[in-house]
């Protein structure tokens, strides 16, 4: 390396660790954006450079005269060989949703540090290993999918494990996602009337897509985005005339009977209607907003509010989700450190896509790279909020009461002193009836990122622009993922299920796709519905199990990465995986353990359905329940929810005793280790012959 | 570098803007029906080929049939 690269290194390290320093060791008024960011960013220049590099050429030797399955199987449909940083853009856009928002703005309540620490270590240490490694197995494997590896890698318990908690995460995800947009939206004419405009507008631009102008992709998606910015508008004059008003206030039960109903037709039309379109659209949005919030972060610099760390850290009381900092800071942000779900998109359509196998750097590691910087944006745009109002927005009324006296004073009793008048006046900025106990993040990020987006566009009456925009573009990415997630759902319980029965795999068959359908929804939507009517939030419970479940998806990544590496004849790099994957296996069984049987009601399903059985065996009613039938429905939500984290931890097991084992074959002799690579085949040798 | 095989058909030459779209195009996850018909013109001459709507069809059932498209 020539002596300039090499002092340029070395300052970046050494500004990397001294602004990382003086983030975690400030315990001053506040800091500002700008220390997090460049911590950030010098961290994962270093990352990329120098810990990819060894996965790319010492751990794979990534050869550029390989022929990717890309070229090899090269058939103008699924494998394309695409320019790097297409590929690149193409996988960013599939693995960046809701997630790397959501999760830190939730895992803000411990204050900034935890939350920010875990990103940037986790995506360094886990989450890109995982992308990149599960990126690479595929292309080297044709582009096989996960649950095609783990079967094929460490056996068919592990297989079949990986197939079925898929299914269990996509439907927890869904719930999840669901229960945030409801939130988002109950009481809010305004966010309820966009989000429903966004459906005639998908519509228009499929039939425009089928019969007016067929193909013209970019064109339809133009017209789409001009309608979207007016039903930002019509939103605000409905909300703004009484009779309208009132009919699209819906309230979270209402709203949920029909996140459930547009699922389900989402599911059974064709894609081409309503699903396609949406999803270009959203996409199009997507790349769009978190393109505008990190120019306006980087443009402002905010000074985070929110402490470093807050009292909850060790208490486990913390309003928005029960539990101390360890395990539960780590299941809370998965997307953004290290998700799982990402090992689905790196051995699905990404692997088919790439042309030279050296670009798997670029996309796997550095798409997760640039995940992790989403996540960190997202934190600080939670973190400019004042803590007492980031509170009243993300607890349950359970806990802070119905109205801004009670949230003013809960707040300022724990230390995060704020006004009821305060609490009135964010409200009124941003043109809604109330701003408390919006549990699920979308709308306290919403508010920050109104906040910090105004500040570079526009003033005044700017701020409730933005904040209808942001929960606009939230929903609208939400919406995608719920539709899409329940079409893909319904598929994969079809094929489960011809196993039982065979015409039930009949993609085709109506009876069939709408039975299947219908179960997903049904599914997905019992979860929803019990987070609705819970007095603590359903985030409180559903957003756990979603860390839980994608955190099982990221173990069994690492265990078929650390057996794919060891079959490589490369077991010295095994750390590389099992660093990560023991830590994960900490994590995620402390947590699932503590949420089945922790001993504090809010904390464990179980410990619940026992405190709530006290008040009905005395013939009383517990506290914000209705009455003694709906009591009774709670306490067995508790166990079926008790029964699901049981089920996502011996799925834990089972694959960490399934691979254990083959290692164990491999590294004592008992077995060859042989890999199931694909052998190399040169890319020169097919150009001459086609 | 090497150069793309011939086998690996990129789509024929396009101007500026239309390459500029068929980048967005492919980023948000538009199939591209230039590169398939080169792709069937170049390797498999004489086997029929789908019209663009029944490439736009099959891609679309394709694209959301399994996991794997999208995350959280």
């Amino acid at each position: 390396m020539p002596i300039l690269r090499k002092l340029t290194w070395v300052a970046i390290a050494v500004v990397g660790a001294a602004t990382l320093g003086y983030v975690a060791v400030s315990r001053g008024e506040t800091i500002g954006a700008g220390w997090l960011l460049t911590a950030a960013v010098c961290i994962y220049l270093i990352a990329y450079r120098f810990h990819s590099r060894i996965i790319a050429a010492k751990i794979f030797a990534l050869d550029p005269n390989r022929a990717t399955p890309a070229v090899r199987l090269a058939d103008g449909r699924d494998y394309v060989p695409t320019n790097k940083w297409i590929a690149f853009g193409h996988h960013f856009a599939a693995i960046a949703g809701p997630g790397p928002l959501l999760g830190p703005t939730l895992a803000a309540q411990f204050g900034y540090l935890p939350g920010f620490l875990w990103i940037v270590v986790g995506v360094v240490l886990g989450g890109a290993v995982q992308d990149c490694i599960i990126l690479c197995a595929s292309i080297r494997r044709d582009g096989k999918s996960l649950g095609q590896m783990a079967k094929e890698e460490i056996g068919s318990v592990a297989g079949y494990t990986a197939l079925v908690a898929t299914f269990g995460i996509m439907i927890v995800m869904i719930s999840v996602l669901a229960l945030v947009v409801v939130n988002a939206l109950k009481s809010s004419p305004w966010g309820t009337f966009t989000l429903m405009l966004t459906i005639p507008i998908a519509i228009l631009m499929g039939v425009y897509l089928r019969w007016i102008r067929p193909g013209r992709v970019l064109e339809a998606t133009g017209i789409g985005l001009a309608l979207l910015f007016f039903s930002l508008f019509a939103g605000k004059w409905v909300a703004q005339d009484p009779a309208l008003a009132a009919t699209f206030t819906l309230t979270g039960q209402q709203l949920s009977v029909w996140m459930m109903i547009y699922g389900f037709f989402a599911s059974v039309l064709p894609v081409w209607f309503l699903l396609a379109p949406r999803d270009y659209l959203s996409a199009f949005v997507k790349i769009g907003v978190v393109a505008g919030l990190g120019v306006a972060v980087f443009v402002l610099l905010p000074s985070m509010q929110m402490p470093a760390t807050t009292t909850f850290f060790t208490t486990g009381e913390g309003p928005v989700f029960a539990g101390k900092v360890f395990p539960f800071v780590f299941i809370t942000i998965a997307c953004g450190a290290i998700s799982g779900f990402h090992s689905l998109v790196c051995s699905g359509t990404t692997p088919k896509l790439v042309e030279d196998e050296t670009d798997a750097r670029l996309i796997g590691y550095g798409g997760m790279l640039t995940e992790s910087l989403v996540a960190v944006l997202a934190l600080i745009a939670a973190s400019v909020l004042e803590p007492g109002a980031y509170f009243a927005i993300n607890a349950p009324a359970g806990i802070i009461g119905t109205t801004v006296q009670s949230a003013a004073e809960w707040a300022t009793n724990a230390g995060f002193a704020i006004t009821p008048e305060r609490l009135n006046e964010l409200a009124a900025r941003v043109q809604e009836s109330s701003l408390l106990s919006r549990t699920g993040g979308a709308p306290s990020l919403a508010v920050g990122m109104a906040n910090i987006l105004s500040g570079v566009f526009g003033k005044g009456d700017a701020t409730a622009i933005w904040y209808h925009f942001a929960i606009m573009f939230e929903a609208l990415f939400v919406l995608t993922t719920l539709d899409a997630g329940t079409r893909v759902g319904r598929f994969m319980l079809q094929d489960m299920g011809s196993h039982v029965w065979k015409p039930f795999g009949r993609v085709s068959w109506q009876p069939a796709a709408i039975t299947a359908s219908a179960i997903v929804v049904l599914l997905w939507g019992y979860f929803l519905y019990q987070g609705v009517n819970d007095p603590l939030g359903g985030v409180n419970t559903l957003w756990p199990l979603f860390g839980i479940s994608n955190q099982l998806l990221a173990v069994i990544a690492l265990c078929v990465g650390t057996t794919v590496i060891l079959k490589m004849g490369k077991a010295r790099y095994m750390a590389f995986t099992v660093v990560p994957l023991t830590w994960l296996a900490v994590v995620n069984l402390t947590a699932g353990f503590e949420k089945i049987f922790g001993a504090e009601p809010r904390l464990g399903f179980l410990a619940h359905a026992r405190w709530f059985q006290g008040f009905l065996d005395s013939g009383q009613v517990p506290p914000g329940v209705a009455n003694a039938g709906v009591a009774a429905r709670m306490i067995f939500n508790d166990r079926v929810d008790a029964g699901v984290t049981a089920f996502f931890l011996c799925s834990v097991l089972v694959i960490l005793a399934a691979s254990m084992k083959e290692w164990y074959a491999v590294l004592s002799g008992a077995k060859e280790p042989v890999s199931t690579e694909i052998p190399f085949t040169p890319r020169t040798a097919l150009s001459q012959s086609p | 570098m090497i150069q793309p095989a011939s086998g690996t058909p990129h789509a024929a030459p396009r101007s500026l803007v239309a390459s500029a779209a068929a980048f967005v195009r492919r980023i948000i996850g538009v199939p591209d029906y230039a590169i398939y018909r080169s792709h069937m013109e170049s390797c498999h001459p004489g086997e029929p080929v789908m019209t663009e709507r029944e490439f736009a069809n099959e891609r679309l059932a394709a694209r959301y049939s399994r996991p794997g498209q999208r995350c959280c």
